[in-house]
Formats: structure tokens, C-alpha cells, sequence
């Protein structure tokens, strides 16, 4: 009995401290989440019936490892069109983010051939929860960068009329013609090295004065 | 027919200008290094600030636990205990509202100037059966005198600042408890809040374990 006790105390000691130490770990873990401040654009404009890859930046700002999933919701005010969820397609349902840490997050805008022309605004909402956490209050965090881009009414260039093998095809024929035709003139190109005994010569046979 | 002959001759000229050039600039450099030593100089450290390129909500702690349960029915043994909602419209919280109460959960929003919104979510049953739907004024509570009705439940948040909320919804709003000027924030704000849990007037899921999600989000300004 004796011998029990004696060995309990100095146990108790370093258990206390460890259940304090991950009490306190608990109060003080965090979620959090952060994307890039400047809006996702298209660097040029959007044609009808053509695919665009984009990315975002996406940060985990908490202290624990979250999954952060990526969706579409028109936040921002604004005039413009609002994308449509079904354009935007996220590569895979979430990524994995170990605290601290950030992830570039790739995205394709695919707009369907009957979209409207104009100016169109949305925002790309990214949500980390904690990952495997599911307490009675689950306290999540987000959040979201716009996204910007204008549709043309103009057919798309290097379309269907007229492909990119097209064009490759062209230049060949060019090229072709080209070199026969410098063949067929006679016209000779040659690159040679000036040497000083050459420019001495040359120098020497000149008058003075 | 006429022969063409094109010649390019690589002058010497140039050569000696492309060694004067490089010879000024090893003077240059030379000169440059040597300056310092002479005037017997030291260096400075410089300090830049550059503007954030993140915007970022943190949520403390990730979870809680609703407490502090009133309401029910005591003649049908559904009144509330501290710890758990009684039916109907019981009400639990997290943290207290008021000068003297509590504010539990800290948020901390990062980046340029913003604005901090928050959602809330239907409540999911541990057990299986149907969830709790968010009612709201916008989706309006089905219950006596506005109170939630069957498998519906209200979440209300408050802040240290204001506790004018009506309800939060299921699409992200603005978090008017977030500061005194509503929802904008600034670089390193940061505000505490507690939430507020109405329960259904009855349940349709014999759960007693329950778990919903409020999420707090950093978006840009209007």
C-alpha cells in the first residue's frame, strides 16, 4: 500500500501536466483559411465553346490540418453576369493543407457554346473545416477572391474553321516557295570572316589623299 | 542571269569597342567596391513592409459545445439540462450575450481591407432520421409566434459589439456582430463572439447527439 502511493505521486505529477498541456492544445488550436488577394482573370477574352485553365492560391492560416474545398457563389456586388457554378471545374473534391502551409489550387473555366457575350463576376470561395474533427459545434472558416472575365461575341480564333494544323500547313507551303524561289534566282548568300590581312590589302590599294 | 554575293564581315573595330567598354566597366565596378573602404564606412539594415496578398479568416478554438441549456417541457420530461436542449424550443449557448457576458470563439481576419461573413448550416443527426432545416426571417420558422417548428432550429450570433442578429442563414451574409461599422475589416482584426441555438419545436430523429457548422469567411469589399 505504502509502496503504491509512493509510486502514484511522482506520477501524477507528469500526468497532470500532460492532460493540461493537451487541454491547453485544444483551446488553443484554430482553423483558418486564406486565398489569394488579387481576383482570378482570364487573360484575355473568353470565347464561346473553349476551355481556359486557371488556379488560385490557397493558404491554411490555422493550426491544425484541413481539408479545404473550393466552390463558386456570387458575393461581390456588381453589374456583371454571375458565372455559373457549372463553368468552373475544380480539380478534385479537396485538398489536403498541413497548418501553415498553401497549395495552388487548379481550375477550369469552360464556357459553353450558347453563353451570353459580356462581362461576367463571381467569387471562388475556398471552406476549411478540421480535418476528422466533427464536435457537436463545428466552427468553420472561408474565403474568397473574385473572379473576373469577359465572353466575346466574336467566334473563337484558331477555331473550327480554320485549326491549327491549318496554319502549320500554310507555313510550310510558304516556306517552300520561298526557298525555291531564292533557288530559281540565282540570288547567293555567303558569310565570310574578315581577316586583317584581307583589310590590309584592301587598305593598301586604296588612293591617299 | 546575275550572281548576287552577300558578304558580312565581323569588323575589328567593334572588337576594340567591346574591350573599351568592358574595361570601363571593370573600372566602374572596381571603383564602386572601393569606395566604401576608403570612407571607412559601415552598413545599414533596411526594413520593408509590402502589402499582404492573402486574405485570411482563423476561427478559435475549431470547435464548441452549446451549454448553458434552458427552455422544454418539464411535464413531458423534455426540459432542458444544462448541457442538453429541451424540446420544444429549448435554448442553448455558446458563451453569453450581454456587457457582463461571454464571448467564446475569436475571430481574426488578415489582409487588406474586407469584409467578414458568416453561414450557418443545417444540424445533422448522429443517430440518422432528418435534419434540422436553418430557419430564419428568410426562411421563415414555422413554430408558435415565429419560433422554429418540426425538424427546424435557429442559430443567432452575437458580439461584444452589437447583438442585433435575426438568425443566420444558409448562404454567406455579412457578419453585422463583426465590429461597430458591421461587416468590414481591416489588417489584424479581430472580434469575439458567442452563438445562440433555438431548437425545434419537435424533432423527428430520436438523436441525442447532433453537430452543425458556422463558418466565418474573409471576402473582399463590396
Amino acid at each position: 500500500m505504502h509502496l503504491r502511493r509512493l509510486l502514484a505521486a511522482p506520477l501524477a505529477v507528469p500526468v497532470a501536466l500532460v492532460a493540461l498541456a493537451s487541454f491547453a492544445q485544444t483551446s488553443d488550436a484554430s482553423v483558418g483559411v486564406g486565398v489569394q488577394v488579387s481576383p482570378v482573370r482570364l487573360g484575355s477574352m473568353a470565347h464561346r465553346g473553349e476551355s481556359y485553365a486557371l488556379s488560385v492560391d490557397v493558404v491554411n492560416t490555422g493550426t491544425e490540418a484541413e481539408a479545404v474545398s473550393m466552390r463558386v457563389e456570387r458575393l461581390s456586388r456588381g453589374s456583371a453576369r454571375t458565372v455559373p457554378p457549372s463553368w468552373i471545374q475544380f480539380a478534385g473534391s479537396a485538398v489536403q493543407i498541413a497548418p501553415g502551409k498553401a497549395a495552388r489550387v487548379s481550375l477550369e473555366l469552360v464556357v459553353p457554346g450558347r453563353a451570353a457575350p459580356g462581362e461576367y463576376l463571381s467569387d471562388i470561395v475556398a471552406s476549411g473545416s478540421a480535418a476528422g474533427q466533427a464536435g457537436p459545434g463545428n466552427l468553420g472558416v472561408a474565403a474568397a477572391t473574385k473572379l473576373e472575365f469577359s465572353v466575346s461575341s466574336a467566334p473563337a480564333q484558331g477555331g473550327s474553321s480554320f485549326p491549327v494544323w491549318m496554319w502549320a500547313l500554310t507555313g510550310l507551303l510558304l516556306l517552300t516557295v520561298t526557298a525555291f524561289g531564292v533557288r530559281r534566282s540565282g540570288l547567293r548568300i555567303r558569310v565570310e570572316r574578315g581577316s586583317s590581312h584581307r583589310d590590309a590589302v584592301g587598305h593598301q590599294g586604296e588612293p591617299h589623299g | 542571269m546575275a550572281n548576287y554575293e552577300v558578304i558580312v564581315r565581323r569588323r575589328r573595330i567593334w572588337g576594340f569597342v567591346l574591350l573599351g567598354l568592358a574595361l570601363l566597366i571593370a573600372v566602374l565596378v572596381f571603383a564602386g567596391r572601393s569606395a566604401p573602404a576608403a570612407t571607412n564606412g559601415g552598413s545599414i539594415s533596411l526594413s520593408l513592409k509590402a502589402v499582404p496578398t492573402i486574405r485570411s479568416v482563423t476561427v478559435s478554438p475549431s470547435t464548441a459545445s452549446f451549454s448553458n441549456c434552458t427552455g422544454g417541457n418539464a411535464g413531458a420530461d423534455t426540459a432542458s439540462t444544462s448541457s442538453a436542449l429541451g424540446y420544444p424550443n429549448g435554448h442553448c449557448w455558446v458563451g453569453a450575450p450581454g456587457a457582463s457576458g461571454s464571448f467564446p470563439i475569436k475571430i481574426t481576419y488578415q489582409g487588406p481591407p474586407g469584409q467578414v461573413f458568416v453561414v450557418g448550416a443545417d444540424a445533422s443527426p448522429s443517430g440518422g432520421g432528418p435534419n434540422w432545416a436553418l430557419c430564419n426571417p428568410s426562411a421563415a420558422c414555422t413554430g408558435p409566434g415565429g419560433a422554429p417548428g418540426a425538424d427546424q432550429y435557429m442559430l443567432k450570433n452575437f458580439g461584444t459589439n452589437t447583438n442585433s442578429s435575426t438568425g443566420l442563414t444558409g448562404s454567406l451574409k455579412c457578419d453585422q456582430e463583426f465590429s461597430s461599422r458591421g461587416c468590414s475589416a481591416t489588417q489584424g482584426q479581430s472580434e469575439k463572439e458567442g452563438i445562440e441555438l433555438i431548437g425545434p419545436q419537435s424533432s423527428g430523429s430520436t438523436s441525442s447527439s447532433w453537430t452543425m457548422t458556422v463558418t466565418w469567411a474573409a471576402a473582399p469589399p463590396s
